[in-house]
């Protein structure tokens, strides 16, 4: 059947196609849309879990693979960072059902965090990554890569890039195979399942690195990349990695009108970014005089080209970034092409061929993001924002550090408070580092519910055990949110049908033996205020959870907190109210300020801010 | 065929959604497609773009600059982020909504005027479709649902009318949107400018 589906849904098909028995993940964009598609499915026999982080998640997987099951487990590039120490003895032992790890990077960062190019990673683990150039090759690839890690008996990457994984296209889907319920394969083999001594070490390594090049026979058989030889030899040779593939066609297209002729030119689509191609490779250096290189972020296969081109004698030319050419920053796409034909064909392609007017992006008004109407972090950062002014000090003169997620959206206006933001649950101990190099005010730490249990765990636990002072303000909106809304351990489970069992912060930090803990509702300011402020005025770690459920999917659930209107006639559009709250929910009206409500939440945060009595709570 | 359409505009507004259907409706009659939609974070009132490539088998997400046969814009300065990508000739389609940002509503920055946009685009070589939010017309006395309006007019006033069928694009909305039907009909064929037709 064929299905409009996005890269991420591919990947999804395509494990069920390959019978997946498990799949594990944490969210992050761009890859969590294919974790939460198969959440959506209700399967019976695959087991789907949001895990609470990325090296748990690869665990669960391992176990599975280690049974002889097909194991799927997915995240993004950050996370893959996470994962990594597992990954690694995962790699060196092998498995017996076969283990796919997705990985999404984010050319281009569109998502934040960074542009990290996770086919290093492959490199550094000795796994093979496969790369689709497309969304339906996306689908093929994956039922390959569980094939592929099944035939070496070690795990496998798939990469894609947010290109890929967000995008929709047309895939042929096949009916899902039927999981295998076969008893589970209990192997005791401590020489594979263990690292325990030099031997059982290096004779993993040895394995590994047969299995890498194994994989490398394998995918060359299967012809997995593309490689298309001009029929005269000499010539331009194109290799492209990944989505870079993509654009070739279209970039032969736009350089057609000055004399560029595809018959000409010999093209390697590189889907299997390692092991490196080098038999294609050889083959192009053989046949081309000129070779281009066209890969996003780092000149990964481009130096691999260069060690084959100096085993081989090779006497052209390689252009590609080593060279200067490209840029390792950004996105590829046809103007790359282009541009890479022209600096090695000089067939007079203007420079503005495609380059469109940037200037006008100097017009646009700047629109930095802030939370939504009625988040709860509103509320929670204008109460830190009154602690700090009732002890007296200004927000340039305390640090509060950030952590990802929406709670980081207090580093921009109105709020500016965060000053830093890192990794997953960095907050709270990188914290302390400013504590220990002597900072005199107090500091605080920021952190979401979700990355509270993904790591920041840890990090309060090192506080407690060197005895910090610092305040901890965990912003529980009970979702992961900005993800799109995914469970976590501490979402509520009240809707009966879930599975699952909710661990409430409220009870492990008392547990962790914090005197000073305070659970607070940040839709009351002057409360939450008061408690941050008295915090702050204590010695050793003290946390205060402020508790409110994400105003989106608090609205999606049809519950509202209130509602909130205007009194015209006291309105004399101070502003302040926006000015404070930065709520989307406000406008400018011809004579007093307005709320759209369709927008309000009716959190009630606003209505303090306002000292004409304007704003006024309706009795719900 | 090949035409390919760039989206901007602000999260909140369905422009997605415009995206979504057409891209519904190329599945639908076999036309090869890729709709690459970046919404960025979960939060309302932010930058969201889109691309929508039709026509081609294998086929980037991105479309180069000076590549888009039409642009649909949804907010006003958010507009402008789509100049560079219209290709001379193209169909810049602007509904002219303003959600002017905190710090543009409290006087401590500037926001692009129409005069501005209709400049840039001139230099960009487009033509402007122009959609005045204030003609939005109402159905049962609310306020239609401003992208399938915009949709509408795209589909009655530039090329893609052409392209695909008006017929096609109203039953993907039919399917896709099981409640308010009439009223979603009603939206579009108001921006279609075709009378409703009531059954
Ligand atoms: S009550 Fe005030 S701050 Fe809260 S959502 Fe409504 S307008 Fe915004
Ligand atoms: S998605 Fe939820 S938690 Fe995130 S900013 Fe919006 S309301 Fe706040």
């Amino acid at each position: 059947m064929k299905k409009l589906i996005t890269g991420n849904e591919a990947i999804a098909y395509g494990a069920l196609r390959a019978g997946v028995k498990a799949v594990t993940g944490y969210p992050g964009t761009p890859s969590t849309g294919c974790l939460s598609s198969l959440l959506a499915m209700d399967l019976v026999d695959t087991h789907v879990e949001w895990s609470v982080n990325e090296k748990v998640a690869l665990e669960v997987a391992t176990g599975v693979a280690w049974s002889g099951h097909r194991a799927l487990c997915t995240m993004k590039m950050s996370g893959l960072n996470v994962a990594y120490d597992t990954l690694i003895s995962v790699a060196y032992s092998g498995c017996d059902g076969g283990l796919v790890v997705y990985v999404a990077d984010d050319p281009g960062a569109s998502a934040g965090m960074c542009e990290q190019d996770s086919r290093s990673f492959a490199v550094m683990a000795d796994m093979p990554m496969l790369e689709p150039a497309t969304v339906a090759e996306t689908y093929e690839l994956t039922k390959f890569a569980f094939e592929l890690s099944e035939r070496i008996k070690g795990p496998v990457f798939l990469r894609l890039v947010t290109g890929i994984a967000d995008s929709y296209a047309e895939v042929e889907i096949e009916e899902p195979v039927l999981v295998s319920q076969a008893a589970p394969l209990l192997i005791k083999d401590i020489q594979r399942y263990t690292k325990a001594g030099a031997v059982i070490a290096t004779n993993q390594h040895r394995d590994l690195i047969q299995r890498l090049e194994q994989a490398g026979q394998i995918t060359d058989e299967a012809k997995i990349n593309k490689l298309s030889l001009s029929r005269k030899p000499g010539g331009l040779g194109i290799l492209a990695s990944g989505i870079a593939a993509a654009y070739l066609e279209e970039g032969f297209e736009a350089a057609a009108p000055f004399g560029f002729n595809r018959e000409d030119v010999s093209t390697l689509e590189i889907k299997v970014v390692h092991p490196f191609p080098a038999a294609e490779a050889r083959k192009m250096l053989a046949h081309c005089q000129t070779i281009l290189i066209l890969e996003e972020l780092e000149p990964l296969i481009e130096r691999g080209m260069y060690v084959e081109a100096q085993r081989m004698g090779y006497r052209g030319k390689i252009t590609g970034k080593l060279d200067g050419v490209f840029s390792r920053i950004g996105e590829y796409g046809v103007p790359q092409v282009v541009q890479g034909i022209e600096s090695v064909l000089r067939l007079g392609i203007p420079e503005n061929l495609l380059s469109g007017n940037t200037q006008a992006l100097k017009l646009a008004a700047a629109r930095p993001i802030t939370v939504c109407a009625g988040c709860p972090h509103r509320g929670t950062y204008i109460a830190i924002d009154k602690a700090i002014k009732k002890l007296r000090l200004k927000k340039n003169e305390v640090m509060v550090t950030g952590d990802i997620g929406c709670t980081i959206l207090g580093m921009n206006p109105p709020f500016d408070l965060i000053w830093t933001e890192i990794s997953m649950g960095a907050s709270v101990s990188l914290a302390q580092g400013y504590v220990h190099a002597g900072v005199k005010t107090p500091v605080i730490a920021t952190i979401g519910d979700s990355t509270f249990f993904h790591a920041g765990i840890a990090g309060l636990v090192n506080a407690i055990q060197h005895q910090i002072d610092l305040t901890l303000v965990i912003m529980d909106n009970r979702w992961t949110a900005m993800t799109g809304m995914q469970v976590n351990p501490g979402t509520p489970c009240n809707n009966g049908a879930s599975t699952y069992q909710e661990i409430d912060i409220a009870r492990i930090i008392p547990a962790l033996g914090i005197e000073h803990f305070w659970t607070v509702d940040p839709f009351d300011v002057e409360e939450t205020a008061g408690v941050i402020h008295q915090a702050m005025t204590l010695p050793g770690v003290k946390v205060v959870l402020a508790r409110q459920e994400c105003a989106i999917q608090a609205q999606r659930q049809g519950k509202q907190a209130g509602k909130v209107h205007v009194v015209e006639e006291n309105c004399n559009l101070c502003k302040l109210c926006l000015m404070v709250t930065g709520c989307s929910a406000f406008s400018l009206g011809a004579n007093a300020i307005e709320i759209d409500p369709e927008l309000c939440y009716g959190c009630g945060v606003c209505i303090e801010t306002c000292h004409h009595d304007a704003l006024v709570a309706e009795e719900v | 065929m090949k035409y390919d359409i760039f989206f901007a505009g602000v999260g909140g507004q369905g422009i997605l959604t415009i995206g979504e259907v057409l891209a519904e409706v190329a599945h639908y009659k076999d036309i090869p497609a890729n709709f690459y939609p970046s919404k960025g974070m979960a939060q309302r009132g932010g930058f969201v773009k889109a691309q929508l490539r039709l026509g081609r088998e294998n086929v980037g997400p991105n479309i180069p600059q000076r590549g888009a046969d039409m642009v649909i814009a949804m907010e006003q300065s958010e507009s402008l982020k789509a100049i560079p990508f219209i290709k001379p000739g193209g169909d810049f389609v602007l509904y002219s909504d303003i959600w002017a940002p905190t710090a543009v509503a409290l006087g401590k920055a500037p926001y692009p005027t129409f005069a501005q946009i209709t400049e840039q685009v001139k230099l960009a070589g487009a033509r402007l479709v122009h959609i005045d939010p204030g003609q939005l017309p109402e159905y049962a006395g609310e306020l239609v649902h401003a992208n399938l309006y915009v949709l509408g007019v795209i589909m009655g006033q530039t090329a893609l009318g052409t392209l695909i069928r008006s017929e096609d694009v109203e039953h993907i909305i039919q399917t896709r949107f099981k409640r308010n039907t009439e009223a979603n009909s009603f939206a579009y064929r108001s921006g279609l400018g075709m009378p409703l037709v009531v059954s």
